[in-house]
């Protein structure tokens, strides 16, 4: 089990989710510091810190034995779960406490949201790309929508841009919802891509 | 011949998008070694992974050990008593020695309290004893490919499926090698995929020769050597017995499948 945990470089990933959330934190107080902004500025962090933690989680599905991996004689799909499962948990937590106040503008809830649906996409990324790049899709997406969205919700913003809206529109954690549990179950049935030769 | 298939095959097909890496295949193995050799694309790693629950097959039944493969709960029983080593394998490149083969006793749920010893065992028997604690990615290819083997016997398999174990190993790492697989064969069943036909010569009671698919020639390793005759011309390049008679059963098997071959051509279009 150990030995599971470290084939999959998840240390790292550890120290990579609690350097994420250190640097959110600190990125989300420096901002609201400044003296022309308030708290609405942390969209940023709140789009970034997930999508940075999505990243993580994601290349962390990555697996070197994938060959050797498929005589396993339990099933995959529970030790997948819960690869997957519980980083994200702690990665929710992490940053749901590094934008503290303000629950309506871009605070706990709007990160708690972004991290579930980014690293749905991400999950849901694995199977499709393979898990090394599986951190594409949810950064092409996000970049795409944080330079696109407009700030109300005109034209269905709040489904199609889910990223950036403030916090509780019922359709953008809709939306959020149903990518972490559509990319959930996509990786824990299929597990990662084969990429195996590329080493 | 007369203990029961540890290997039963039947009718086994598989295709890889639009080819056909095996056509019907039928096959039954016993306890002891069985050289599995074919020319390239032949299909034998097909059969391997097929074997080794990793893929499944298109169509045709597939019983190893008593149990079909198709079935999950016999599935997760012939999976605790198979060994495989993959012609390329993964491995994590921090792992030691030690730690890559006990990462694979965990997923052959070697029970915790043998599993320590096991590994020292499986790694000392493929002769890695005095590097057990060294860095997988610092050993030289030879030394992994006998890691891979170690990872492949940890469990004790009583079926072991080897894909090209001996390519990159030297020639005195080969000969112990091959006295390692007699001693295996002796309660396991063992296949051996390769194309070097001396391992098949030295090590293998048993040879199965496939070739676009199918199945060239089975029986006793004497029987292909027979095959082959004496040395002909003085041109001949093959060296021995088994390469003459391995290039003899090739050229009888292509003579009498190609017709075939080509209607199942047409057929397939």
């Amino acid at each position: 089990m150990r030995l599971y945990l470290r084939s999959r470089g998840l240390p790292g990933a550890l120290a990579a989710l609690l350097g994420t959330a250190a640097a959110a934190a600190w990125a989300a107080w420096w901002l609201v510091s400044l003296p022309d902004f308030d708290h609405t500025a942390r969209l940023p962090v709140v789009v970034l810190g997930p999508l940075l933690a999505a990243g993580v989680i994601g290349t962390s599905l990555h697996t070197p034995s994938d060959e050797l991996d498929r005589t396993a004689v339990r099933a995959w799909w529970p030790r997948r779960l819960a690869h997957l499962l519980a980083p994200t948990a702690l990665a929710v937590g992490l940053l749901a406490l590094a934008v503290p106040g303000h629950a309506e503008e871009f605070g706990a809830p709007a990160a708690v949201r972004n991290t579930l649906g980014l690293v749905g996409m991400a999950a849901s990324a694995a199977p499709l790309v393979g898990a090394r790049l599986s951190w594409l899709p949810p950064t092409f997406y996000a970049g795409v929508v944080y330079l696109a969205a407009p700030s109300g919700t005109e034209g269905g913003a709040a489904w199609w841009a889910w990223v950036t809206r403030p916090g509780p529109e019922g359709e953008a954690w809709a939306v959020a919802a149903v990518a972490f549990a559509a990319g959930t179950a996509l990786y824990a049935w299929r597990g990662s891509r084969r990429t195996t030769g590329e080493a | 011949m007369n203990q029961p298939a540890t290997v039963a095959v039947t009718g086994l097909t598989v295709r890889h998008r639009r080819t056909v890496a095996l056509d019907a295949l039928d096959l039954s193995l016993s306890p002891g070694v069985h050289g599995l050799l074919g020319p390239n694309g032949a299909g034998k790693t097909s059969l391997i992974r097929v074997l080794a629950t990793v893929a499944a097959p298109s169509s045709g039944r597939v019983e190893l050990l008593g149990g079909d493969v198709a079935g999950h709960r016999e599935r997760t029983a012939i999976r605790r008593r198979l060994g495989y080593l993959p012609q390329e394998f993964g491995y994590y490149p921090g792992f030691t020695v030690r730690e890559f083969v006990a990462y694979v006793a965990w997923l052959k749920e070697v029970p915790a309290d043998r599993a320590a010893a096991a590994v020292e065992r499986a790694v000392a028997r493929v002769g890695l004893a005095d590097r057990i604690d060294d860095r997988i990615k610092t050993l030289s290819g030879g030394m992994v490919r006998r890691a891979g083997i170690a990872q492949a016997i940890v469990n004790e398999p009583e079926l072991l499926l080897l894909d090209e174990p001996t390519a990159g190993l030297d020639p005195e790492q080969r000969v112990d090698f091959r006295e390692l697989l007699r001693e295996l064969g002796t309660e396991a069943t063992v296949v051996v995929s390769t194309h070097l036909v001396e391992d098949v010569a030295a090590a293998c009671t048993d040879v199965a020769l496939i070739e676009g698919g199918r199945l060239a020639f089975r029986g006793p390793t004497a029987e292909l050597a027979a095959l082959g005759g004496e040395s002909a011309a003085p041109g001949d390049s093959t060296t021995n017995a088994i390469e003459r008679g391995y290039t003899a059963a090739l050229r009888t098997h292509r003579e009498s499948a190609g017709a075939g071959a080509v209607r199942t051509k047409e057929a397939l279009r």
